[in-house]
């Protein structure tokens, strides 16, 4: 959840290291530091956001260096709680992304044998068992002590009058960037890509011995070769290019995104597992959880499959997996529960297919088989083209399952969604931004539509959302209906119409607001309802994409009203590399 | 310093409707390319690599194409169009010294831009047969006397092309929000402005000049081959197919041509001359298309004959439509305009077989249902129109 980089070069390690943090602030923005090698170590850091610091402090001086930007696990925010942590002898800093699972035991251990702690997280105690592995060699050092650690990890280590910065990997993501006569590290590639285009990911168990211009990596103290992968983004893919919010420019981004996605998997290139699949299990977490409900709305119809749904933080405690194969859905490839479910399913000897946005991610290399979904970076913290591209690959998946009887109505997508961004949301706006609470409803493959919908204004505008398939409502959030609390309803010609225009007016009957998703000229929808979002006429597939799209702006432009932080709300992180 | 260069691309272009319904006059595709984006190509052939944008209607859409290219190019924003110099002043914060103003809906030769470029405070001028819809210019020995916008009756022959090489002491004096009034009003006040000849330029009025456009930047486009290509497909002259496109066998295409990525055209399909065909556009049997615009995601259906048009993005066209080219006068609100083509068809149309089409315009997302056979002639369509 945190984002580390790491410099080894010719430059001032400490503008490369702030720049780096910069992009890697969507992992984690709640406090910030640097440190760099000049004989001894110097360090700045501090609660808050690295966004707010314009210059590099002139204290930080050397060619080598290690930065941090943190989501806070253990401690709250506070300047001591910020990384890198130091040993006692101030000798040793490490940045560290994830969690050590043992560090209460460790950290009794260590102060019974006369270290003083400085802060609360459990990073620390990794500082200090370094120094007391050391004895002349970090490299060594660092090898004696990881065996000691459980948990999750990417560490970068540097020490005092040593030029090599030392990288270690274990179940967090962590790549090098291979520059002429400089080496950079970052927890993903986007920070390295301003300098370089080569690119090594390490593995779990590697540790990176990195001088300025060189770099080797071991497993234990066995040299071992990393493939070097040539990156073809380029770096101006991830600015914002006039926007005003990196997600308005991923929701404009969408009808390309569809196409790609729809495209980015084919009859010669579906997984041969979910061919011949007589049941299914989705695992996956937030947005990605509602792609795989929508899933599941869609198959079992079209194809008979039975599929069952569970969250990857949920999953651990089911029984063994007894679906023909799993599907691990996570845009960033990262998602420590759903990694966790894809390696249950292989351990288990069951078929796993993961579906990501990020090549060479941890779960590409977990699963039997990878989906990539192509939907360019994405930087904005709640996701939507992410979101946009997963449907658009198991619409895929479904229409090839089931005989390309739907392929016509998918070339459609693109074009619909291009549509549906000129809408005129302002008088939906007016009426969310002004709610303390909203409710969404909706019936069949419109409930997780809804529900994707409540999860984004939660996230991005602070307003209480809550998602209920529409028959639900009268089992008690009924109760809570009132002239204040709006209701976001889709009622569109199918077999849950009628029953939607009920539901419908028994709501109105409670004096509640209605905003309605409908067909544009619907009069009866028109004549109940207080804001129609016009839909436009099509194939009840295109409009789930159609409708996410407009609940996307809805929940963007009601924050924007209210001034949000839209691309890095509160308390949140992009990807979740922690249970 | 290096001079640095603003393009204009904030309006809408309100007499191209219905095509800027859905996007502002500067993304208009013209040999398969957004008309800023070859004026953009012009200025880097020119060694202009500073360049700023000024959007404002729709905007989202010009940002997002703008961001594709992967140019560093600073974006700023019009937050309401109240003419051109208002835009170019939304601009003065990022502007260091001498700039080239450029409109972002015009196309505009790398050599015109050299030219203007080597002569501080001047105009790039051009002579026009319809000079009234632009601004005249009165020129004595090189240098303009005036300029005057849209003027009822023309005096002169001779237009403004709306490529301005400005001063930074000159834009600091600019008060009148059109950019045409307010250098009048500068050489009423007695500076000295330069006329530059253009050596090529072209602008759109009305929806059909696009065609002419089109066939004018169309022998510039870079040829080449990708995608499918049948071995018994005929391909003559300056033809360019993008990625994933599949040309059918028995399919003629005759240069200058250009075709986009994951297209499917044919078999036995003739595309003639002066013909751009966007993306992921699908033409069936027997069809021809000739000297005609057809945009991203169009369904053309088999036994079509489309002359001389233009299709909107997401179009689906029946079976033996025919737009034939016919020149008269189309009613557009007050007046009547002298047009012509075979049909101007916004986004998202949807006709029925046997529909003919003859110097038409048709709104976005008309819906033609129902009886086929009908003939429309000289007419224009509303949007979203159920004719049944």
């Amino acid at each position: 959840m945190c984002g580390i980089v790491g410099y080894a070069g010719y430059r001032d390690a400490a503008p490369v290291l702030l720049q780096g943090l910069r992009r890697l602030e969507y992992r984690g923005y709640d406090s910030y530091g640097i440190a760099t090698l000049n004989k001894k170590i110097c360090i700045h850091k501090k609660a808050g956001r690295v966004s707010e610091l314009l210059d590099s402090p002139d204290i930080l001086q050397g060619k080598v260096g290690i930065g941090h930007t943190r989501w806070a696990t253990h401690g709250i925010p506070s300047d001591i709680n910020a990384h890198p942590h130091l040993d006692c002898t101030e000798q040793i800093a490490i940045v560290h992304n994830g969690i050590i699972e043992n560090y209460a035991q460790l950290k009794r251990d260590l102060i019974g044998r006369g270290h003083v702690f400085r802060s609360e997280t459990d990073t620390e105690v990794i500082a200090h068992l370094l120094e007391e592995a050391f004895s002349g060699d970090l490299l060594d050092a660092v090898r004696k002590t990881l065996p000691l650690l459980t948990g999750s990890y990417a560490l970068l280590i540097v020490s005092a009058g040593d030029n090599r910065l030392i990288a270690a990997r274990n179940q967090s993501p962590l790549a090098l960037g291979i520059g002429d006569d400089e080496i950079f590290a970052a927890s993903d590639i986007t920070p390295l890509l301003e300098y370089t285009s080569r690119v090594v990911y390490l593995d779990d168990g590697d540790i990176a011995e990195i001088r300025p211009g060189s770099y080797s990596v071991y497993i234990g103290s066995q040299p071992v070769q990393r493939e070097v992968h040539e990156i073809t983004w380029a770096p101006d893919t991830v600015q914002k290019g006039g926007f005003e919010h990196f997600m308005l420019k991923e929701i404009f981004e969408q009808p390309d995104v569809i196409h790609q996605a729809i495209h980015a998997v084919s009859e010669l290139t579906l997984p041969a597992s979910l061919r011949d699949a007589s049941s299914v299990t989705v695992v996956a977490c937030g947005s990605s959880y509602h792609a795989g409900m929508i899933f599941r709305y869609l198959l079992e119809p079209a194809c008979g499959i039975p599929v069952r749904l569970e969250f990857g933080s949920e999953y651990k405690y089911t029984p063994v997996p007894f679906s023909d194969v799993i599907i691990g859905i996570s845009q960033s490839g990262e998602t420590a529960d759903t990694l966790a479910a894809i390696r249950k399913g292989v351990c288990n000897n069951v078929k796993t297919v993961a579906i990501t946005n990020v090549l060479s991610s941890s779960i590409t290399r977990s699963a039997h088989d990878t989906i990539l979904m192509h939907a360019g970076p994405e930087i904005s913290v709640a996701a939507s083209k992410s979101f946009i591209a997963q449907v658009g690959v198991l619409m895929q998946v479904v229409n090839l399952l089931s005989g390309s009887c739907c392929t016509d109505i998918l070339d459609h997508a693109r074009y619909a969604i291009e549509q549906v961004l000129l809408t005129d949301l302002t008088k939906a706006v007016d009426l969310c931004s002004g709610a303390e609470h909203l409710f969404y409803v909706g019936r069949g493959v419109f409930y997780p539509v809804m529900m994707e919908g409540a999860l984004k204004m939660k996230e991005i505008s602070y307003i209480h959302a809550e998602a209920y398939a529409a028959g639900e409502l009268k089992h008690g959030p009924f109760a809570l209906l009132s002239p204040v609390t709006p209701v976001i309803a889709i009622c569109v010609p199918g077999i849950a119409y009628d029953v939607m225009l009920g539901n419908m007016k028994e709501i109105k009957a409670r004096g509640t607001p209605i905003i309605a998703l409908g067909i544009e000229d619907d009069g009866d929808v028109r004549d109940i309802v207080d804001v129609v979002v016009p839909l436009p006429k099509a194939h009840p597939w295109i409009q789930v994409l159609t409708s996410t799209v407009l609940l996307q702006m809805l929940a963007y432009h009601t924050a924007n009203r209210l001034g949000r932080e839209i691309d890095m709300p509160r308390n949140l992180a992009k990807s979740v590399t922690v249970e | 310093m290096s001079l640095q260069a603003v393009i204009l691309a904030a309006g809408e272009g309100t007499r191209l409707r219905p095509l800027t319904q859905n996007r502002p006059k500067a993304l208009i595709p013209v040999a398969n390319k957004p008309i800023i984006e070859h004026t953009i190509h012009s200025l880097l052939e020119a060694g202009i690599r500073d360049i700023i944008v000024v959007v404002g209607y729709r905007k989202e859409q010009v940002m997002r194409h703008l961001a594709r290219l992967n140019l560093p190019i600073t974006i700023v924003r019009q937050a309401e169009q109240l003419g051109t110099a208002h835009a170019l002043l939304c601009a003065k914060d990022r502007i260091a010294g001498d700039v080239l103003v450029l409109p972002g809906d015009n196309y505009i030769d790398p050599a015109s831009i050299r030219d203007i470029a080597g002569v501080k405070n001047s105009i790039l001028y051009t002579t026009h047969r319809q000079p009234s819809n632009f601004g005249v210019v009165t020129i004595e020995r090189d240098t303009i006397t005036s300029i005057t916008e849209k003027p009822t009756f023309a005096s002169r022959m001779t237009v403004s092309c709306g490529v301005y090489h400005l001063s930074s002491d000159l834009i600091e004096r600019i008060i009148k929000p059109g950019l045409s009034e307010a250098i009048d009003a500068e050489i009423c006040r007695g500076t000295m402005l330069t006329a530059v000849m253009a050596h090529s330029w072209q602008d759109a009025i009305y929806p059909w000049d696009l065609l002419a456009m089109n066939e004018r930047l169309l022998p510039y486009i870079t040829p080449e081959k990708s995608g499918t290509i049948s071995s018994s497909a005929v391909i003559q002259g300056h033809v360019s197919v993008g990625q994933g496109t599949k040309i059918g066998p028995g399919t003629m295409i005759v240069g200058p041509v250009a075709i986009g990525d994951d297209c499917s055209i044919g078999p036995h399909v003739v595309i003639e001359p002066g013909s751009s065909i966007g993306s992921r556009v699908k033409i069936e049997p027997f069809s021809v298309v000739r000297k005609s615009i057809v945009m991203d995601d169009v369904v053309i259906a088999s036994h079509c004959s489309i002359s001389g048009s233009v299709i909107g993005e997401g179009c689906t066209i029946g079976e033996f439509t025919s737009a034939i080219v016919k020149t008269g006068f189309i009613p557009l609100g007050d007046t009547a305009i002298r047009s012509s083509c075979g049909v101007i068809m916004g986004n998202g149309v949807f006709c029925k077989p046997s529909i003919t089409f003859e110097n038409t315009i048709v709104g976005n997302e008309v819906h033609i249902e129902g009886r086929s056979n009908i003939r429309f002639t000289c007419t224009e369509i509303p949007d979203k129109t159920r004719v049944m």
